[in-house]
């Protein structure tokens, strides 16, 4: 069992962290954007993720979750429930939004947020869970096969 | 500054002309007595089957039976040269022969000039790595962050001799130094000062961590760079997390009350500003002097022209000010550590240089300075001290016996006489060179 700062506490997202929740995303955005410059944001990235968060805090089909640390939002986990048309399981948690601050990294803040939600899904009937992040992200892509994650599909892009 | 323009106008000249004299600084010379040509069989073939023979049996060997004990290797990609940046190998040689020239004159340390032609920070590993066989160590010079830093990380790790990067360690080591002396001059503890960097380049973040091995604590030291204070939360932190992990790091370990904003209200209530940033005059405003704590120190150390005067800082409040330059007083130069750090660290045949080791020499400095006199005008020995030269290359030489990565173990005073032994060759060979004419003087 893993020991985490007694100062860490993890819950639900609530509509008035919709601020701090909004710098994460843009955070999370930015940093996407040094792996790929297709990843790169646009100009309004912080209209844009404002209204995504308070969309997603509402949304019935998301889970966000927040980390908070003597008060201050220091993460985020926010996960989509889908349908899989085609494929069983039929219902998919997919991992869009995962973020921890710098300071808090290393210190198996992520895990935790990972088990909480997967949890979480569990209860709301999820078998299978995906997750989204840039194919250049090499700490992603440890951190996700440490959990037990492996690639099922690519996505390849181009610009024109 | 006319007078000043003047006199580089003049420098920048005699080099020029004294180079093509010359031919270059450095040459390599012959160690034993060659009587006659008989004595060839001796130092070269067959005679040199033997020797070559017990050091392919025993590698060790190579330090006694050949020149490796006393010979460095100077590796540059010419990235960023002194105040020149990325000029090149071919024109970074210059430098590197004048570094070459100084590890002999005061150190008496044999070291080659090799600037290389690859600038991907692995292929530079692969070349010092692959050097290792020839060198009893490596000073790295002259090459640009962040790759400096991995480069110095990673040879320090794979390499068995002493990788230095003076860049990095020199300047950490010279600054420190002079705060040993400077907190001592102005009753302050190390634990407690509040320290402010200005500039976040190899030498100050090599000085923080050198610092913090050193008695310092991290919380209360505070980085500015040209986007303000660093702190965790800034929104760079992402992008320095992939691109300069070890800036990351600091911005993760200092600043413990996380002050925002810049390097006015880092300084607000600050015991010792470090500035190693762009050149001055008023690379930022004198007036942010007055927010420090009394009796506050500074070391503006940007060349040529420091970030602050030092009578603008006086006339602010500083008590103790120190620069990069020889014509103020304190002059924090790389030149007082390196030579005797390599003698001390090469006559012990430490398998590296320990953060350590870089405190022992800097707190032998301060010490040689506060025995003899120091003021605050005077916190560090000047470069014609002469005698802590072998003080400090002892002091080094002990740090790595006492944490047992020193081959060879003597007592304090045989590692200073011997450092003594060879230093003093070194100048004395200069000068009966030039006393039969085979250094010819320069032309008028």
């Amino acid at each position: 069992m893993v020991k985490i700062d007694s100062k860490i506490r993890f819950r639900d997202a609530l509509e008035n962290d919709t601020d701090s929740l909004t710098d994460l995303v843009v955070r999370l955005k930015r940093l996407n954007e040094e792996f790929d410059s297709m990843l790169k944001v646009r100009d309004d990235i912080r209209e844009q993720a404002r209204t995504y968060v308070s969309k997603a805090i509402k949304d019935k089909n998301c889970i966000v979750l927040v980390v908070e640390s003597e008060g201050k939002v220091i993460g985020l986990l926010k996960a989509d429930l889908r349908e899989r048309f085609f494929n069983e399981p039929a219902t998919e948690g997919r991992i869009i939004e995962f973020y921890i601050m710098p300071e808090f990294r290393k210190h198996e803040v992520g895990t935790e947020l990972m088990r909480l939600a997967l949890d979480k899904m569990k209860h709301k009937g999820v078998k299978i869970v995906s997750a989204e992040f840039p194919s250049q992200n090499k700490i992603s892509v440890e951190f996700y096969a440490k959990q037990g994650f492996r690639p099922i599909t690519n996505i390849h892009a181009k610009m024109l | 500054m006319p007078k000043k323009k003047d006199r580089t106008a003049l420098l920048y000249g005699l080099a020029m002309r004294y180079s093509k004299f010359y031919g270059g600084k450095i040459s390599v010379m012959p160690n034993v007595p060659i009587r006659s040509l008989d004595d060839f069989s001796i130092w070269y073939t067959p005679g040199v089957a033997a020797v070559s023979r017990a050091i392919e049996k025993d590698h060790d060997l190579s330090f006694e039976l050949t020149s490796r004990w006393n010979t460095i290797a100077i590796v540059s990609d010419g990235t960023r040269v002194l105040g020149l940046g990325n000029v090149g190998p071919e024109a970074a040689m210059p430098v590197m022969e004048g570094k070459a020239m100084i590890f002999k004159y005061l150190g008496g340390v044999n070291a080659v000039p090799i600037t290389v032609g690859v600038h991907d920070q692995q292929e530079i590993f692969n070349t010092v790595k692959a050097l290792e066989p020839a060198f009893g160590g490596f000073n790295l010079e002259d090459i640009e962050s962040p790759k400096c830093f991995f480069l110095l990380d990673s040879l320090r790790k794979e390499v068995k001799v002493p990788v230095w990067h003076d860049d990095q360690q020199g300047t950490a080591g010279a600054t420190l130094a002079g705060l040993f002396s400077a907190i001592k001059l102005t009753g302050r503890k190390a634990a407690d000062t509040k320290i402010v960097f200005l500039g976040t380049g190899a030498a100050n973040i090599a000085t923080v961590r050198i610092l913090t091995s050193a008695g310092f604590e991290a919380g209360n030291i505070i980085m500015v760079d040209s986007s303000g204070i660093l702190e965790p939360e800034r929104e760079d932190m992402d992008e320095l997390s992939l691109h300069n992990p070890w800036k990351y790091d600091i911005a993760i370990k200092t600043n413990a009350e996380r002050v925002k904003g810049g390097l006015e209200e880092a300084l607000n209530g600050a015991d010792v500003l470090v500035a190693a940033s762009k050149p001055g005059p008023s690379t930022f405003p004198k007036e942010y002097i007055k927010g420090m704590n009394r009796n506050s120190i500074v070391f503006a150390l940007a060349n040529p022209v420091p970030e602050i005067w030092p009578w603008e800082a006086k006339e602010m409040g500083a008590r103790i000010v120190a620069t990069g330059r020889s014509d103020f007083p304190n002059q924090v130069n790389n030149s007082i550590i390196f030579p005797s750090l390599f003698r001390g660290a090469l006559d012990c045949r430490a398998s590296t240089i320990t953060d350590e080791m870089i405190v022992a020499a800097s707190s032998e400095l301060a010490k040689y300075a506060h025995d003899n006199g120091a003021n605050d005008d005077h916190i560090i020995p000047t470069m014609q001290d002469w005698d802590v030269y072998p003080k400090v290359a002892a002091a080094v030489a002990m740090k790595a016996v006492e944490q047992r990565i020193a081959r060879h173990s003597m007592s304090s005073k045989k590692f200073h006489d011997r450092a003594k032994a060879i230093m003093d060759a070194s100048k004395s060979m200069v000068s009966t060179l030039i006393k039969n004419k085979l250094i010819k003087m320069p032309p008028s």
